[in-house]
């Protein structure tokens, strides 16, 4: 096992904090918490953490930030952002990863926060253990997605519709191997399944993932904002 | 007495209750007393009539029940078979006429008419043009018979008489009593136009009832989200994935969060919404987490051969296999996919009885007869059913 991760909890429930980090693997060392959006940047400017897993909803959104930086926050995130999209977005530049973590399954809140930076997202139903696996994933430079992300995803991505992308660089669509890795996943495959399935090196398929995400993060798609809003999934 | 028999003890318990009709002739009073009391209808008339006859006694006891008797079961809103907003408005017809010869003839004015008499006369018609614009508003208009329409029309007339007598009486001043008599008119037709404001004040207040209940739901739903929600993720996260107080908080979760942000979703559901009910019934019952996944549109019946399918699969996989299941459904303009995959010990198809009816009959057979396809794949990491269902295969069902 690799030396121990450093992970920032950002969460506005004591009990749920202290019960994941009761929960967490012994190699994920939680050096900080926060319940709030500035102190959360604070925490996270302060000891520079590899991952924080992150709630989608936090309170202290830009209203509660000083003047400057509200300035900022109101121009990049309009002033619905979610707790959790302010936090990624007000801690830029960080080399700190953000794993998102939320209740809510509504499928705007996700994609807004994967949007603003975050590198995957789980349930809070989710185990201990699998929260540790997750985090030794972002940590590592992959994305985490979860089932449900993965149908959202190509959803969100008119793949169902047959959409698909003909050049390598086409950022508003999904290639149809990126296709074929994500309904894999949305069936319930973990990465060496759908290795196993596809007849591929599971680094290829962190590498389809990883794509995926950066396409999600980059398009300029509208339907993308226009699809989650529009829809409310559970 | 009326008053008597209805105040009298229980003695005859196959007695009718004492309500109003909800359709009736005016306000449904007389009827129902006459049934309460075992009375013919026109003699309970003829008493009021009598009693009105004695000083107007009738006319308050008719008051009295009308504002105490309530109406009789049902929901529809009351019927009244008699047209008295026309009727007050043809007495009061005839006597804006009267008002006119009166004027035109000015034999009231010439003394030949007592001022009493002109009085009787403006004051009548004045009050019967504004009960009929009154009772047009404030009655009628949620008559299923009658409606806004009608009421329309009678305000109109009734508030044309109310100028007419009213400008009559402005171009030929009489004595001074008649100059007190000009206001009448002018209250009535204050009356008729400022009872319109009710029916607008009433849906305002309702709006606004309707608002604050939204905004307190949303706030509920803030709170709940932020308390309830949290700690029921947080047992399951502390529980273990299939244990009864996990497999029991997540059927709470469920149940919450459909009733805080599903409200008003349309009872007819379509596959996902169904399957995923069907995930929370059989998370209860068996120790497995389902997860339910889709992608696509969800133009697909719930009541469907495929559903049937889908749902013997999550059955099978919960019975035999446990722990984690995962739903897929995929709609596209080809078809529907649905995948059920668990990660029990597997099982081969062939080994199977051929007396048992799970897989072969139930999934596989309903599929093929719904015109769609299903298939088994099973090995030592799990299995998986897909079902497909092409578009326009649902029609011999």
């Amino acid at each position: 096992m690799s030396e121990s991760i450093r992970v920032v909890i950002v969460d506005d429930h004591s009990i749920f904090r202290s019960g994941l980090r009761a929960d967490l693997d012994a190699s994920v060392d939680v050096v900080g918490e926060a319940a709030d959006v500035p102190s959360a940047i604070d925490v996270i400017r302060e000891t520079v953490p590899d991952v924080v897993l992150l709630d989608v909803h936090l309170p202290g959104g830009p209203a509660h930030r000083p003047a400057d930086a509200r300035s900022a926050l109101a121009a990049t995130t309009g002033p619905e952002a979610t707790g959790g999209e302010a936090v990624i977005r007000g801690s830029q530049p960080t080399v700190s990863r953000f794993l998102a973590l939320s209740v809510s399954d509504a499928a705007e809140d996700v994609v807004r926060v994967i949007r603003a930076g975050a590198r995957g997202y789980i349930t809070k139903g989710s185990s201990g253990g699998e929260v540790s696996r997750a985090v030794h994933a972002v940590a590592g430079g992959d994305a985490v997605f979860s089932p449900r992300l993965a149908g959202f995803v190509l959803d969100a991505f008119g793949a169902v519709s047959g959409e698909t992308a003909i050049a390598q660089d086409e950022l508003d669509r999904l290639s149809a191997r990126e296709q074929e890795v994500m309904r894999l996943i949305a069936r319930g495959y973990a990465y060496k399944e759908v290795a196993a399935e596809l007849f591929i090196s599971i680094k290829t398929v962190e590498t389809h993932v990883s794509a995926v995400l950066r396409k999600l993060q980059l398009s300029s798609r509208h339907e993308l904002t226009v699809w989650a809003s529009e829809r409310r999934l559970l | 007495m009326p008053s008597s028999a209805t105040s009298a003890p229980a003695s005859a318990p196959s007695r009718a209750p004492l309500v109003r009709d909800r359709e009736c002739a005016v306000a449904g009073v007389s009827a129902g007393l006459a049934r309460h009391l075992g009375a013919p209808l026109w003699a309970v008339r003829a008493l009021f009539v009598v009693l009105t006859l004695c000083g107007g006694a009738g006319l308050l006891l008719y008051s009295w029940f009308w504002v105490f008797m309530p109406w009789g079961e049902g929901e529809e809103s009351p019927s009244r078979r008699m047209p008295v907003a026309w009727m007050l408005l043809v007495v009061a017809g005839l006597g804006a006429l009267g008002v006119l010869s009166g004027a035109v003839g000015g034999y009231w004015i010439g003394g030949s008419a007592s001022p009493s008499a002109a009085a009787v006369v403006i004051g009548a018609t004045s009050a019967c043009a504004t009960a009929a614009g009154l009772w047009a508003t404030l009655i009628d208009r949620t008559d299923p018979a009658r409606g806004p329409r009608h009421a329309m029309i009678v305000r109109v007339l009734a508030v044309l008489l109310l100028a007419g007598v009213f400008g009559v009486l402005l171009v030929r001043p009489g004595t001074a009593p008649a100059v007190a008599l000009v206001l009448l008119p002018l209250a009535g037709l204050l009356a008729v136009l400022s009872s319109t404001l009710v029916h607008r004040w009433r849906e305002l207040a309702g709006e606004r009832v309707r608002r604050i209940r939204e905004e307190q739901r949303s706030e509920m739903a803030a709170h709940l989200h932020d308390s309830v929600l949290q700690t029921l993720a947080l047992i399951q996260n502390r529980a273990g994935a299939s244990s009864e107080a996990a497999r029991l908080a997540r059927a709470q979760e469920r149940e919450l969060r459909a009733w805080l942000y599903d409200g008003d979703a349309p009872a007819d559901s379509d596959l996902p919404t169904d399957l995923r009910d069907y995930a929370g019934a059989l998370e209860l019952d068996y120790p497995v987490r389902i997860d339910v996944v889709s992608a696509g549109l969800s133009a697909e019946r719930a009541s469907g051969g495929l559903a049937a399918a889908a749902r013997e699969a999550m059955l099978n996989a919960s019975r035999h296999a446990g722990g984690e299941i995962s739903v897929y459904i995929e709609g596209s303009a080809a078809g529907v996919d649905v995948f059920v995959r668990d990660r029990g010990p597997g099982f081969a198809l062939d080994d199977v009885p051929g007396d048992r009816l799970g897989v072969r009959e139930s999934i596989i057979g309903r599929m093929r007869r719904s015109g769609g396809s299903g298939s088994v794949r099973s090995d030592e990491n799990g299995t998986e059913v897909h079902l497909h269902l092409p578009v326009g295969g649902e029609t011999r069902v």
